[in-house]
Parts: structure tokens; C-alpha cells; sequence
């Protein structure tokens, strides 16, 4: 059931939605992106520029947000903007957390701005791969 | 080599991308979207196609991926990609700022249909480490 403008306020959780970053899903997306830098596909290279294997693209990572963000408002064209900012790197295997709260809401435009994040958890401590990033969403 | 702060605001030649259905259902799994639809970032295709290949290639400007991270992204979407259409995707460097070994590079692609409409925008802002 998508929602619909009257039915959100400021504060208001959207979504959380979880999932594993599989080495096969970062190969699948280095070649329907087409962004084919090796840091994204080669262990090697990955570790010469100090991290302990590949890295998911930080858009990759971008993607799956906005899955979720389409996911709640339930229609692909409802998100009109968005703007992230990557913090942290996201290693295979690892699970993230693609999360949106409401931030304001228009009822009479029906406009609604969503404070969107990844977060993750490593080694004990929580990491934010993106933070402090937003979405613009027209809902019904 | 230091970016060239002289190519902020250069404009590349605008690159065709064909939205073909098969590269799409990729995408669409890679990134788990709901629906049958074309992921909106997906346009990071027609962006990457127009941005990467001539921003990176371009002896000017003195760019080395191996010292490239990507420090934010941003999106306006007029309308979805259709699977069929075929888009352009121009780029320009919209900004180069910052000093000392930290430099950040923004570079504008705007996506276009074949009537010249605006489909989208996207904005990447790179972070350039420099050495020495």
C-alpha cells in the first residue's frame, strides 16, 4: 500500500530495508553500469589502495537506496531528486541497512522530502556508507 | 600532474546511449528494484558513458582514477529512461575547487531525449587526492 501525502508527517519513519552486498551483484552491476574501475572488481588492486578487498560502488550502494526509497512511495517516478553523500566504503558480504524518515511534507503540492541513509555495522561499530543525504518524492 | 583548474566549465561532446532492455533487467537486479520498470539510476549508465570515458581520457585535465573517490552524487529527474529510446548525455566540468592535496571536481551530465527534451540531470562530485 503505497502512502499517500496526507497520510506522512515530519518525523515519521519511512523505510528500513536490509540487505548482503554479494560479489556477484557488484560484478553485475560494474557491467550494466558501466563503470568498470578495478577497484570494484579486483582484490589486488583493492588491497594496493589499502582496503581488505573490493569495494561496492559508492552508486551501487545508491542504487539499492533508491530501490527502497521506489519501494515505499510504490512508483518509480515519485522520486524527482535526490542527493547522497558517501562516508564509508562497503566491503562483500557486508550487510546494509538502506533507511528514510520523513523530513517535511507539503500536503498541498504533495511534496515530501525524505532524510535517506546506509548504515552498517563492522567490527562492532556502525558505519554510515551514506548519511546526511535526501530524496524529493511526489506522493498521491 | 594537478587538475587543470583552466577546463572548469569545459563541455564534452554529447555521447548516444540506447536504453536496451537486457542491460536494464541487470541493473534492475544488481540494485534489487521493485517493478518492472527502468531504475531511476539507472541514467548513472548514460552518465558514466558520457563523464567517465571523456573526463578521464582527457590529457588536459590530468586526472588519475587511482587517486578518485566519489564524494557525492546527485540526481533531478524530469521522467524515467524508456527501454527502446535512445539518450544523449553531455557532460561538463561545473566546478573544480578546493587547494593543497585535496581537490574536488564536479561534473554536470544532463541526459536528453531524441526531441531534446531533458530526461535528467545528474551532478558527481570527485575527490582528488593529490600527491606531492
Amino acid at each position: 500500500m503505497s502512502p499517500r501525502a496526507s497520510d506522512v508527517a515530519a518525523g515519521d519513519p519511512a523505510f528500513e530495508v536490509s540487505r548482503v552486498v554479494t560479489r556477484e551483484d557488484v560484478r553485475t552491476y560494474a557491467d550494466a553500469s558501466g563503470d568498470q574501475n578495478p577497484l570494484h572488481q579486483d582484490d589486488v588492486v583493492a588491497r594496493a589502495a589499502g582496503f581488505p578487498g573490493i569495494v561496492a560502488h559508492g552508486m551501487y550502494t545508491m542504487g539499492t537506496l533508491a530501490s527502497a526509497i521506489v519501494g515505499w512511495a510504490g512508483d518509480a517516478d515519485a522520486l524527482v531528486r535526490m542527493k547522497v553523500q558517501f562516508r564509508a566504503p562497503v566491503f562483500m558480504g557486508e550487510t546494509i541497512v538502506c533507511g528514510g524518515t520523513v523530513r517535511s511534507v507539503d500536503v498541498a503540492t504533495r511534496v515530501v522530502i525524505l532524510d535517506v541513509w546506509v548504515r552498517l555495522e563492522r567490527d562492532g561499530a556502525t558505519e554510515w556508507p551514506i548519511r546526511k543525504s535526501e530524496a524529493e518524492v511526489w506522493l498521491d | 600532474m594537478d587538475l587543470n583548474d583552466a577546463l572548469q566549465g569545459k563541455t564534452y561532446p554529447p555521447v548516444s546511449f540506447a536504453v536496451e532492455d537486457r542491460r536494464v533487467r541487470a541493473f534492475a537486479t544488481a540494485v534489487a528494484h521493485p517493478g518492472d520498470g527502468v531504475p531511476p539510476t539507472f541514467v548513472t549508465a548514460p552518465e558514466v558513458a558520457a563523464g567517465l570515458a571523456n573526463v578521464v581520457a582527457d590529457p588536459d585535465l590530468g586526472l588519475d582514477l587511482a587517486q578518485v573517490l566519489h564524494g557525492e552524487q546527485e540526481y533531478e529527474w524530469a521522467r524515467g529512461l524508456r527501454v527502446g529510446e535512445t539518450v544523449t548525455a553531455e557532460a561538463t566540468i561545473e566546478r573544480i575547487r578546493g587547494r593543497g592535496s585535496m581537490r574536488f571536481l564536479t561534473l554536470r551530465t544532463i541526459v536528453r531525449d531524441e526531441a531534446e527534451e531533458i530526461v535528467a540531470v545528474g551532478r558527481s562530485t570527485l575527490i582528488v587526492r593529490e600527491d606531492g
